[in-house]
């Protein structure tokens, strides 16, 4: 049926070349917004589960409340006059041996980080700049983030084991005016202030984190707070980061750490992903709707306008199926053709989109171009959902093409 | 051959049946001609011996094969390759050229190449030579019933069945059909069962059968 298929086709080429052209937008369209949300998400993504930890356990700020206060019993007849309140005095991680036994035994576990973070005021000359600095050794953090690739110049390795070397974000040297080699000084507010050597520097197209970031070794920190052999955080890297919310969730009912996955400490940017979704998917079901229509309602027409044609190959021994097929077939060489073409013509706004330069910032990736995901994925679910649009409107007018009765037609003369 | 027994054939909602009773037999290489009054049955006749419609009550009996027992693939195979239908309107289609017109049963029963060559034939015999490639559009009419007699025995069915094939034509024009009927049933002996209004071309028929109110005469 092919062969009559593509000549009633044919026949209508205005008609089909509307169709086409729905198709082949709806599919483009897929292909091109999915590539420039994707390819931005997937970017973003990838440095909020692989530049920070997957999970990261810190110390618990607690807060002073009137029912902590109750501990003291009436028994110690002590009376506040202004009760006390805020945060306790010490941020640190009770009992990190029991973490890293903990953390060791874990299968999931691919790696883990202590860390010190802290927050500290950089100053270079008269200029200062609130930020924070994070301790850590850095053969343990290498295992956990990528943050080597992001690395501007020097090694991240070059922070050493002690002797106040430090890395930094290039914005944050901009803001400093400051430069490699330099030394700047660095304070944590209640401990005396120190001199760090930049060493090296890094961009991760995150403002906040290259605005106000800067990493030092693990024993430096420690002693730029004054507390040796203390640390605030453990980073966690999993085989798996999707497991992350899980585990998090498990850790979380037997300690009383704080303890983050990454999912949630990045809950703001991944609903941003799920409206972009949304609207991604709610344009690409208007379009392909509107597609859809149209081959239903051509081929509901056609049906119609064909029915002694149909009579006579019924006549001729042409069975009921093959009257489906003569006008599904159009449907899906349609569906088909739309949808490869739309495949191309995505695929190729892709590549140009890809080559468009764009100022540095969160758009753009490494070389400040436009990341574009070229996932297979994509292309599979825009042919898919092609090919599907079309079988679905296809579908109900050919199989009212295979139920008409020839003997019908005949009587009423064809009309 | 060709049995029928004892057709009755009653539609919804009328109370007097079409056809009451209707006993007949055709033999191969019959030449029969059906007539009678406008509304007397000979369509519904003609359908019924011919497998598009269906009888009320009786039997149609293909050589010995009752039209009960077929399944409907069997019913298609034998439209496909022993019947041939021609209409008082022509039913071409449109978007194919003649010759791919005639073709249509062959490609049917995948016999597009093999029966090429006698298409062409047919195209000679019916006089469409060199208009093999026009699309019925650039026919006349009389050229348009030729080429759906053509297509009609491609196949070289063993019955073909017409029902007013004239109908829409001129005389010159019609009579050229009926010496078509005439030539293939007497060079290939196909069966051939036609209804006809004209009393001239009724007479061509080897047998000629009369209906009056749903019986034969
Ligand atoms: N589908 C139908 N429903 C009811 N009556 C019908 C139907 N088809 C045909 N008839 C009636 O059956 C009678 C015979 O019709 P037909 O076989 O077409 O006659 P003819 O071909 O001899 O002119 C007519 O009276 C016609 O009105
Ligand atoms: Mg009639």
């Amino acid at each position: 049926m092919m062969f009559l298929s593509i000549r009633q086709l044919m026949a209508r080429k205005k008609q089909s070349l509307l169709i086409l052209l729905g198709i082949t937008i709806g599919s483009a369209a897929y292909v091109a917004i999915s590539g420039m949300m994707l390819g931005f998400q997937t970017y973003i993504l990838d440095q909020l589960v692989n530049n920070e930890a997957h999970i990261r356990i810190s110390a618990r700020e607690e807060i002073l409340t009137a029912a902590d206060m109750a501990s003291y019993s009436e028994a110690a007849h002590v009376f506040w006059e202004i009760p006390p309140s805020g945060r306790k005095d010490s941020t640190r991680i009770e009992y990190p041996l029991g973490w890293f036994k903990k953390l060791d035994a874990d299968k999931d576990v691919a790696a883990y980080s202590p860390q010190v973070v802290a927050q500290v005021i950089f100053t270079q000359n008269k200029i200062t700049k609130v930020g924070r600095i994070i301790g850590s050794q850095y053969e343990r953090q290498l295992k956990v983030t990528n943050i080597e690739n992001y690395m501007k110049s020097g090694s991240f390795k070059d922070i050493g084991n002690s002797g106040n070397r430090l890395i930094m974000g290039t914005s944050l040297m901009e803001l400093l005016g400051t430069r490699l080699q330099e030394t700047i000084l660095v304070s944590t507010g209640s401990a005396q202030p120190q001199m760090f050597k930049i060493v090296g520097t890094f961009e991760t197209g995150i403002k906040t984190i290259d605005e106000g970031t800067a990493f030092v070794s693990l024993t430096d920190a420690q002693k730029l707070r004054n507390t040796p052999s203390e640390i605030t955080d453990i980073a966690v890297k999993l085989f798996d980061p999707h497991h992350a919310s899980i585990k998090a969730g498990l850790w979380k009912n037997s300690s009383r750490d704080k303890i983050l996955s990454w999912q949630e400490s990045s809950a703001a940017v991944l609903s941003v992903f799920k409206t972009q979704d949304i609207v991604r998917n709610s344009m690409t079901i208007s379009i392909i709707l509107v597609a859809g229509f149209g081959i239903y309602n051509i081929l509901s027409i056609l049906v119609n306008q064909k029915r002694r044609d149909v009579a006579i190959l019924r006549s001729m021994g042409f069975s009921p199926k093959d009257i489906i097929k003569l006008f599904f077939n159009q449907g899906m060489i349609l569906g088909f053709l739309g949808g490869a073409i739309g495949l191309i013509l995505g695929f190729v706004i892709c590549v140009i989109m890809s080559r468009i330069e764009v100022i540095p910032g969160r758009m753009s990736g490494p070389g400040n171009y436009m990341i574009i995901s070229f996932d297979i994925i994509i292309y599979i679910k825009a042919f898919s959902i092609a090919i599907a649009t079309a079988i679905i409107s296809s579908i109900i007018p050919a199989r009212a093409g295979g139920q008409l009765e020839p003997m019908e037609i005949i009587r009423s003369g064809g009309q | 051959m060709i049995e029928i027994k004892n057709i009755t054939k009653r539609f919804p909602n009328t109370p007097v049946p079409v056809l009451k009773g209707i006993d007949l037999k055709i033999e191969d290489g019959d030449f029969v001609s059906l007539v009678g009054k406008s509304g007397s049955g000979k369509s519904t006749l003609l359908y019924i011996i011919s497998t598009l419609d269906h009888p009320t009550e009786g039997e149609v009996i293909y050589d010995s094969q009752n039209l009960k027992d077929f399944e409907q693939e069997e019913i298609y195979q034998l439209r496909n390759h022993n019947i041939g239908f021609v209409f008082q309107f022509h039913y071409l289609l449109a978007e194919l050229t003649a010759i791919e017109n005639i073709l249509l049963p062959a490609r049917k029963a995948k016999e597009v190449e093999k029966r090429r060559g006698f298409a062409m034939e047919l195209i000679r015999i019916v006089g469409l030579e060199g208009k093999e490639h026009r699309f019925p559009g650039e026919l006349s009419g009389g050229e348009q019933q030729r080429l759906a007699i053509a297509r009609a025995l491609v196949m070289e069915p063993k019955y073909l069945f017409a029902d007013e094939p004239t109908g829409n034509l001129d005389s010159v024009n019609g009579k050229i059909i009926m010496d078509l009927f005439k030539k293939f049933n007497e060079e290939k002996g196909t069966t051939i069962i036609y209804v006809t209004h004209d009393i001239d071309f009724a007479a061509m028929a080897r047998r000629r059968i009369n209906l009056v109110d749903g019986v034969l005469e």
